[in-house]
């Protein structure tokens, strides 16, 4: 008996041709994998559409035979779901083989036009080879990852254009029904579109955010934004000693940005997030990953590398670095009044691996140095924990404190970077685990669930989420909420082809 | 990743190497985006994760391997992207470089394989054979149709015209002050094809106040056998290599200079090929530790003040994958371009390999042509007058996609201090550059807006 996958796979290979579908054992496998605790999810099969046209004809196709579809731009969103389906039996809708155009690129006005499958360093090598004046704003994840998808996903960097959301403008989407819709001044019914990668406010209401963490349609075409490339980057570091000061250093660090006195954002690293990607922890093998880090540990980790229980970075553009130089001793005056914090200048910091991270994600290059927190625990386990917290120094510090526990109870290592604008920092928590040690897994999983528990409990959500954890985040949402995205789902995607169960939404 | 290997299967060593490697890939995948023949085929038996699969299953079998999986092994380009992306850092190149050597010891190729390869690993590493059997080939043309198509294929590659040039062993004195005293690895198939490399290299490095030796008894890395996994071959000829510049030691030697990138990453790894063998792991590791890509010396002493005769053209880099992934040698060449005047442009995706690769593009003509093409249309995209790269590999793959002329780095720096013009520009009109070449660049011409 043909079944419904059979027949659908069939129709899509006659539809975009026999190239575009791929049901490989080892392809099924892999896709499936991911390194969140709650185990692989292996798909029914992956296509590879070309163009909006074959997107829309494979997500008709999922409407008349009732096959749900999982989009993915280029499958880097490691800690968050990797390739992963939302759930086993999912066909994978791989945008990233061959949407991966640069459709436009606008120097004048500042903004590119990219498929889901353009990669960060895709870009920012056209970039440099038009000339490099412009500037494009980066994760400090894989180079390779998609601009589109992070977006979509609200992921940040830390330049001024870090909002990769915010500094999106005008989409394509085909919906769950297989219509196209343009977002923004594209809605204009008309060929020649003037304004569609320039202006959010256009006629009609703001239909772009329902696209960002939800399966309301696949996102095809995207603008995004770009800044003119300064001359000079200079970047600044502070160390702070003790875990405490993490007070101290939100409340220095909040007028610097609420005043945009400093036009990045502030990276407020802990220790083990800098040293964590220098190397395997000492003391894993020590404990067989079921103790966190001693304090001695970390000391020796932070003398070894120069730092200290928390590290500040931020950065100023200008003409040249001796034009940065007052912004440099004013910024510096400030964190050292503290009398806690040393400094480290730009170019000493050019030369510690960890920091160098950070200069070049203030410099929008796409860099690999962050990566190796992912060895920080063996066996390829990793999820990360995002709530946010106000720029208030005695809630970021209760936070801390409180995350810090429990990771601690769980035998787990407080590895986080506190991402700081002008009112709320995103807190990019990394639990790194042995996926291969069923112990460490479960561990690593109820101390996700504990901290989401108690940080909510304090009136704090998280701003994404790995997909392991969509539906119980879903489930901690006012019903009001719940019930719109179910008509808008309804609405859209009434068969519900696209990606059910995607952020909880089913 | 878990392996399943026996007690007794690790025992061996080599074993035991793999399975160390094997258990560090977690599968995160970051790789399969980097590498080319999974980018083109999006077959995860193509990628490096799919390969490391397959090796552990052949290793833990033992005997001989299956012949799918020796299909998607050898399809392995070995340009290690993939180490570069690792977030995890696989030793990967020692573990490919393991898989090949069990394939050659316990698979038997159809006939016509074993022919070539084994043609491959006796001629190549002797430029005068190798010249030979080129001058042979173009003489035989009338009767390539004949052939069947791997053999065409791999005659095809022969270029239209060589410039050989067989260094003697000998000794080049420095130019005024003698500052460094150095080895140069003369080479196999460099000699063969350009001769114009070596006397560039050997002219830079004497006007730095380098004494440069030829040392007697030195000839091919080993490399092209290595990777062909004809290992004890590749350890014969790095003994040989070994011995000689040890010899050479004994005056003094302040450095072993490779201007063949993927020879230098061999020479640089000898410790590893020799770890295993008494007598031998010091001496290896010791030139190991001498070896420095040519780029990467001169960097280091400082160029001298470039004339002022060669003008700014515009010069499109290509990192060669053994400098930039294994070597990590990226940001020399470009500086010492720059320092010597040239406008260095950078190439798109220069993280993917050209098709190149040691023998790979005699062996995989299909995969190897397009990338090659690939890569000349980014390479294109710059808009350069000239290209300029670190490895007679890449210069001799790009040359069957590129219009424009493609130099050895070491050849633009002469010219620049001095020496005469390469060869390869003679007859190339080139385009006066822009007198403000620099004004190109984003941030400058921003200037006024910050």
């Amino acid at each position: 008996m043909v079944t419904v996958f059979e027949t659908f796979f069939s129709e899509i290979a006659t539809a975009i041709g026999a190239d575009a579908v791929n049901r490989s054992e080892e392809t099924l496998s892999r896709y499936g994998e991911n390194t969140m605790p709650g185990g692989d999810r292996r798909p029914a099969g992956v296509v590879y559409p070309a163009s909006t046209s074959d997107v829309q004809k494979v997500v008709r196709s999922a409407n008349a035979h009732g096959v749900p579809l999982y989009p993915i731009s280029t499958g880097s969103n490691i800690g968050l779901g990797s390739r992963s389906a939302s759930s086993a039996g999912q066909v994978v809708l791989d945008l990233g083989y061959r949407m991966n155009h640069i459709l436009e690129l606008d120097e004048r006005l500042g903004f590119a036009v990219v498929e889901p499958g353009v990669s960060y360093q895709a870009m920012y090598d056209e970039l440099v080879r038009r000339g490099n004046k412009l500037m494009l704003d980066v994760t400090s994840g894989p180079p390779q990852g998609g601009m589109l998808g992070n977006a979509l996903d609200k992921g940040a960097g830390y330049t001024p254009y870090f909002d990769h959301f915010g500094f999106s403008c005008g989409m394509e989407v085909v919906l769950g029904n297989g219509e196209v819709m343009r977002t923004g001044d594209g809605s204009l019914n008309h060929e020649r579109l003037v304004n569609w990668h320039t202006s959010k406010y256009s006629f009609g209401p703001i239909l772009d955010g329902l696209f960002t963490q939800s399966n309301f349609g696949i996102v095809t075409r995207m603008g995004v934004w770009l800044l003119p490339r300064p001359p000079a980057v200079q970047s600044f570091h502070f160390v702070f000693p003790e875990d405490d000061d993490l007070e101290e250093i939100i409340e220095l660090a909040r007028p610097m940005k609420m005043s945009n006195f400093v036009p990045s954002l502030f990276r407020v690293a802990n220790d083990l997030y800098l040293c964590g990607s220098e190397g395997e922890s000492p003391e894993y093998r020590l404990s067989n990953g079921r103790k966190s880090i001693s304090d001695a540990g970390r000391r020796a980790l932070q003398q070894k590398h120069g730092l200290g229980a928390w590290t500040l970075s931020g950065a100023f553009y200008g003409p040249s670095a001796a034009a940065i130089e007052p912004q440099i001793a004013r910024v510096r005056d400030h964190f050292m009044k503290s009398g806690k914090a040393s400094y480290i200048a730009h170019e000493v910091a050019a030369r510690i691996p960890p920091l160098k991270v950070a200069i070049n994600a203030f410099s929008g290059i796409p860099s690999l140095g962050e990566l190796g927190l992912l060895k920080w625990r063996p066996g390829g386990g990793n999820i990360w924990f995002l709530p946010g917290t106000p720029m208030d120094g005695k809630i970021a510090n209760e936070f801390q404190r409180l995350c810090r526990k429990i990771y601690e109870d769980h035998g787990l290592d407080y590895t986080v970077m506190n991402v700081c604008g002008a009112r709320f920092a995103r807190g990019l928590h990394v639990i790194t685990f042995n996926r291969e040690d069923p112990d460490e897994r479960a561990r690593a999983d109820t101390c996700y669930r504990r901290m989401s528990e108690e940080v909510a409990k304090r009136g704090v959500f998280v701003g994404r989420a790995p997909l392991d954890y969509h539906d119980m985040h879903f489930a901690q949402t006012m019903p009001g909420f719940q019930q719109a995205c179910a008509a808008i789902k309804k609405a859209l995607d009434p068969k519900g082809v696209i990606a059910p169960g995607r952020y909880g939404i089913h | 990743m878990q392996t399943n290997f026996t007690p007794s299967q690790l025992r061996d060593p080599r074993i035991a190497e793999a399975n160390a490697i094997l258990q560090t890939c977690v599968h995160y995948g970051f790789c399969t985006n980097t590498c080319p023949t999974y980018v083109l085929t999006r077959d995860e038996n193509e990628s490096p994760r799919g390969r490391i699969d397959l090796i552990r299953a052949m290793l833990e079998k033992g005997g001989a391997p299956e012949p799918d999986t020796v299909r998607h092994l050898d399809n392995c380009l070995s340009c290690l992207s993939c180490m570069t992306t690792c977030a995890v850092k696989v030793d990967y190149v020692h573990l490919i470089d393991r898989a090949r050597a069990h394939i050659e010891r316990n698979f038997r190729r159809p006939l016509g394989e074993r022919l070539a390869r084994t043609l491959l690993a006796r001629v190549l590493p002797h430029p005068r054979a190798f010249g030979a059997a080129m001058a042979l080939g173009r003489l035989t043309r009338p009767l390539w149709p004949l052939l069947p198509p791997r053999w065409r294929s791999m005659l095809d590659m022969i270029p239209p015209r060589v410039a050989p040039d067989v260094l003697a062993p000998q000794v080049f004195r420095a130019e005024g002050a003698v500052r460094k005293r150095v080895a140069l690895l003369a080479g196999c198939v460099q000699q063969a094809l350009n001769g114009d490399i070596n006397a560039a290299t050997i002219r830079l490095l004497r006007g730095h106040g380098c004494e440069v030796v030829i040392a007697a008894g030195s000839g091919c890395c080993g490399s092209l056998n290595l990777h062909m996994g004809r290992e004890e071959e590749a350890r014969a000829f790095a003994r040989q290599n070994i011995r000689a510049w040890g010899r050479v030691r004994a005056g003094g030697l302040d450095g072993v200079i490779i201007n063949a990138s993927g020879c230098g990453t061999t020479v640089k790894d000898y410790s590893h090929l020799f770890a295993r063998e008494p007598g031998m792991a010091q001496p290896a590791a010791e030139i190991a530790a001498l070896a420095r890509d040519v780029s990467e010396f001169l960097w280091l002493l400082g160029l001298r003040k470039p004339t002022a005769r060669v003008p700014a053209y515009r010069v499109a880099y290509h990192d060669p994958c053994s400098m930039q992934h294994v070597q990590k040698v990226s940001e020399e060449p470009r500086a010492l371009l720059r320092a010597a005047g040239f406008e260095v442009a950078d190439v798109p995706e220069r993280h993917f390999c050209c098709g190149s690769a040691g023998t790979y593009n005699l062996l995989h003509p299909e995969m190897a042509k397009a990338l090659g093409e690939r890569k000349a249309t980014h390479i294109r995209s710059t808009d350069p007058d000239i290209v300029a790269t670190g490895n007679i590999g890449c210069m001799t793959q790009l040359s069957y996609y590129l219009d424009r002329p493609i130099v050895h780095t070491v050849e633009l720096l002469d010219w620049a201090t001095g020496g005469p013009k390469p060869p390869a520009l003679h007859g190339v009109t080139l385009r006066e550059p822009a007198p403000a070449a620099s004004a190109k660049t984003g941030a400058a011409a921003s200037t006024a807006i910050w």
